[in-house]
């Protein structure tokens, strides 16, 4: 099944992130396909490159690591802009986008998963 | 065409939950998306008249919600059990939209299948 994620939530204060992360893991393990992870609002902080928590899960590599894979990660280029996210600041595999790739996860999707508050 | 339903659930201005969801119907309108929007819970007190959040150095969101018709969306359910909890009634809102009850909520998420909450 095709599963497209939308994730509203930053990095480490909300569990939204960690519980996006391993659902697109548990669906890959089904062989399921993510058509793409859209980071909207503080879910942009999410593809911070200088994200570094000593001795925890680095939230911002788990992401980067999935775009590296082949999912397509994009983070709103707005959100990024409103939250001083610079294109230099941002994780290397994930690409900063418009609203139109939420659009088109929702189109190419089958089920559609959002985490947030 | 592909049906999603954006599901407003916060109060307007404590969070920016409700404005990103504004901003997403805009996004995604012109994208070939059949959209319906719901107001549930806190949700409802988006579309409530006169809202002024000068104070907070925040725009009204109110205004917008009607003038999403000229992107196509056309469809705006509002739970009646969460209007009735605030005090509300259809005339306290800036738009007219379809006062639906729970029962109607849930069959409208399950045919649309594609749910934004915010």
């Amino acid at each position: 099944m095709k599963m497209g994620i939308l994730v509203l939530e930053g990095p480490y204060q909300h569990q939204a992130a960690d519980s996006a992360y391993h659902f697109v893991k548990a669906a890959q393990a089904r062989g399921h396909q993510i058509v793409g992870i859209f980071l909207y609002t503080d879910a942009v902080n999410n593809a911070n490159r200088f994200i570094d928590p000593p001795g925890e899960r680095n939230i911002a590599k788990r992401f980067d690591d999935l775009a590296a894979q082949g999912i397509p990660v994009v983070a709103c280029t707005a959100c990024a802009k409103f939250r001083g996210l610079r294109p230099d600041l941002k994780t290397e595999h994930v690409r900063l986008s418009g609203l139109g790739s939420l659009a088109q996860y929702l189109r190419d999707a089958d089920r559609f998963v959002t985490f947030g508050d | 065409m592909n049906g999603v339903a954006v599901v407003m659930r916060k109060a307007p201005y404590g969070s920016v939950y409700t404005a990103e969801g504004f901003r997403t119907i805009v996004g995604i309108a012109v994208f070939e998306l059949d959209i319906s929007v719901l107001f549930v819970d806190d949700g409802v007190y988006a579309l409530v008249r006169g809202q002024d959040p000068s104070q907070l150095s925040m725009k009204p969101l109110g205004d917008g919600f009607p003038t999403l018709t000229e992107f196509g969306v056309t469809k705006f359910f509002v739970h009646d059990q969460s209007l009735a909890e605030r005090g509300l009634t259809l005339k306290d809102l800036v738009m007219d939209a379809e006062i639906v009850d729970s029962a109607r909520i849930a069959q409208i998420l399950e045919t649309v299948g594609k749910v934004l909450p915010f």
